[in-house]
């Protein structure tokens, strides 16, 4: 099978398409993407430099035929092997404005239904564990928990698997060479030697783990760091960012894991979210065997790799904010245009939430708002690349035929996405010294929690507004970082069932589950 | 600007939740905007097709796909006179055409017989069979028993369960 992406569907033309039609594609399709001298012009010229290649190959009789010839023959039957993007906009037509406006864009990843059937997962892991073992680990029996957590890893790898654990504090040392999982006695017992002392200092831990990981790097792998920290880093958050923007090109995830409550919440997010991996808040130390066995189980499960979306909007158009609300909810980092999601598993869709902001004064016509392409590595033996293209065509009138509101898909995602950002700026005035304005957007929070029927959180959240209003902190660092996670929570569809129950009270309307008699 | 009714917020046009205080700021009643992307083909052929979303027009020999809001797998339904929608359940025999019980229809709200597809020359008609919770079309809840034309890419909600239909 080659490794080439699908020419066809970069270009969005069926596989009979004639020389005509792969032109005029190909011609519309560099006239909408100009790199022009916005910030998108990086990804805009990628985007070009990858259709431009599917035409030249396209135009040439003899490398389509050769093309055509491959992908249809030598790939064992592994062509059902894809996935494919639905884009659903919050309003297909547009009323020209004259101020600025919004919308929605609800992008869904979905694995094809043969991925589903495949029996066993080819791809296997290339582990790194980076564990701090500062001082504080030792608080709550933290150590001896995260060691049996990192036992039992050991014990359910396969010997295809590659493991390398590395632990931190003011240094970095390796317990375990990077290394395909073979003696995994002697493996548990050099876990079992950890032990607390010192400070945190991330950045020594990650740069090993980076180098552990890199030598077993493959692409038909999943190479993956899993950073468990209790503590706050100080001064090497760039390093630690650059090193994850490093690493992702390499195709290797970070996922951090904060226990306790000392860490730095929007720096883990934000070093996970550059590379695609998950930042997770593990409450209870007792919960951290089930988080870290639940990490790698997605991991292992992993139909396609290396997921990344780019965007490149039309012109005069500004993506402001990118959310992942599934498989895990995780906000996003989206530095021109440039988006990178969490694997793709065969039976649950990424799904991403867009908010662009539309200029005013629109002319009348239709727009795509942006062009939205998605690239991942599909985990076979082969690696193969695949790509998915999101195509839509949003009408700008001042009359507009269609005058339907929003997608009960956005709006359920939104109500909820809403109050995760009401969070984030009660914390983040909150470390401005605003006061006011923390105490407020909390009382916010709280006032929709309880509507919504979140009742204990939204009490908590109440509460601890009162508590900023009087002594101008949270009554504790975990009741802050509690509230955050448990709103972000939430935003998984299905994480909250009232919400939809909320939906339905406004219109006057309750679900219930006794049944009617059949009518027919 | 939308001016948010709890809050006094000004919002720029577009939200749908207050940025301010998260409250519902959008009148509009949820419909439909989802516009189907062009699918990757699994069968090569498929990719010459033309979105057909839109088109109320269904062909004789085309079946009905389901896309079950976050559920991968497509869903295909065999078109018949009459199809009807709903869930088994463990208490009594009756089977429905669609059973959407894998799909958590029960915490969702639907009902053993919720929705009908009709087939009408050569439209599909959409009719609500006197459920608990309600069919929704593109948003709109159907009155029972009222048939409604359906088209190639519409949001159809049984109680809080979301599919969109498309024909092919």
């Amino acid at each position: 099978m080659t490794n080439t992406l699908n020419p066809y569907i970069l270009l969005g033309i069926a596989s009979s398409a004639t020389i005509d039609d792969i032109h005029r594609a190909y011609n519309n399709l560099v006239q909408r993407i100009q790199p022009n001298t916005n910030q998108y012009s990086a990804t805009a010229q990628e985007q070009l430099e990858t259709i431009t290649q599917a035409y030249n190959l396209l135009v040439s009789p003899t490398q389509r035929r050769k093309y055509d010839t491959q992908s249809t023959s030598t790939d064992d039957g592994k062509s059902d092997l894809s996935f494919s993007m639905r884009v659903t906009p919050s309003k297909r037509a547009i009323i020209p404005l004259p101020e600025d406006q919004i919308i929605y864009l609800l992008a869904d990843i979905i694995a094809s239904p043969a991925a589903r059937k495949l029996e066993e997962r080819e791809a296997h892991l290339n582990l790194t564990l980076v564990i701090d073992h500062s001082k504080s680990m030792e608080d709550e029996n933290r150590m001896s928990k995260v060691k049996a957590a990192a036992q039992t890893i050991i014990t359910e790898l396969s010997s295809d698997d590659v493991i390398s654990i590395v632990a931190f504090n003011d240094w970095s040392s390796v317990i375990i060479e990077a290394t395909h999982v073979q003696d995994k006695m002697s493996m548990r017992g050099r876990v079992s030697m950890i032990k607390p002392k010192g400070g945190t200092e991330i950045y020594k831990g990650l740069a090993e783990g980076v180098k552990q990981n890199r030598k077993y790097l493959k692409p038909s792998m999943i190479n993956h760091i899993i950073l468990l920290t209790d503590g706050r880093t100080f001064g090497d958050e760039e390093q630690c960012l650059d090193l994850a923007r490093q690493a992702v090109s390499d195709g290797i995830t970070i996922s951090a894991m904060g226990l306790g409550s000392d860490w730095n919440d929007r720096f883990l997010d934000e070093l996970a979210s550059v590379t695609g991996g998950t930042s997770m808040y593990v409450k209870s130390v007792a919960d951290v065997p089930i988080f870290l066995n639940r990490q790698i189980r997605s991991l292992s499960n992993a139909f396609a790799e290396r997921m990344q979306l780019s965007v490149i909007p039309e012109s005069g158009v500004n993506l402001e904010m990118a959310f992942q609300l599934s498989p895990s909810p995780q906000p996003l980092t989206h530095e021109n245009g440039i988006i990178r999601l969490t694997s793709l598993q065969p039976k649950r869709p990424i799904s991403v939430l867009l908010q662009f902001q539309l200029p005013a004064q629109l002319a009348e016509g239709t727009t795509s708002v942006a062009r939205l392409v998605s690239t991942g590595v599909i985990m076979t033996r082969n690696a193969l690349k695949h790509v998915a293209v999101g195509e839509l065509e949003v009408e700008i009138s001042k009359n507009p035929k269609q005058t339907e509101g929003p997608p009960a898909s956005i709006i359920d995602a939104l109500s909820k996405l809403t109050l995760y950002q009401i969070q984030e700026k009660a914390q983040l005035a909150l470390e401005n010294g605003d006061i006011t304005k923390a105490t407020q957007q909390l009382q916010f929070l709280g006032t929709r929690l309880i509507d919504m029927g979140e009742v204990e959180l939204g009490r908590q959240a109440l509460a601890e507004a009162q508590h900023i209003a009087s002594t101008r902190a949270f009554s504790s660092e975990a009741s802050g970082k509690t509230i955050k996670y448990s709103t972000r929570a939430l935003i998984e569809p299905g994480g909250m069932k009232s919400a939809i129950t909320a939906m339905f009270d406004n219109h006057g309307d309750k679900p219930t589950n006794d049944d009617n008699p059949a009518e027919t | 600007m939308i001016t948010c009714p709890n809050c006094n917020h000004k919002n720029r046009d577009g939200f749908l939740f207050c940025d301010n205080c998260g409250y519902s700021i959008t009148d509009a009643v949820a419909g439909q905007a989802t516009i189907p992307t062009r699918r990757v083909p699994s069968d090569p052929d498929d990719s010459s097709a033309k979105a057909t979303w839109g088109s109320a027009r269904f062909r004789q020999g085309s079946s009905v796909i389901l896309h079950i809001h976050e559920v991968a797998d497509p869903v295909t339904v065999e078109p018949a006179q009459r199809i009807i929608f709903g869930r088994s359940d463990t208490s009594s025999t009756y089977l429905p055409d669609v059973d959407f019980s894998p799909y958590g229809a029960l915490e969702k709200g639907v009902s053993r017989q919720h929705a009908a597809l009709e087939i009408n020359e050569d439209t599909l008609m959409l009719l609500d069979v006197g459920s608990s919770n309600g069919t929704f079309l593109n948003g709109q809840r159907l009155l029972p028993n009222q048939p409604r034309v359906l088209r190639d890419g519409d949001e159809v909600r049984l109680g809080k369960l979301i599919t969109h239909i498309y024909f092919k």
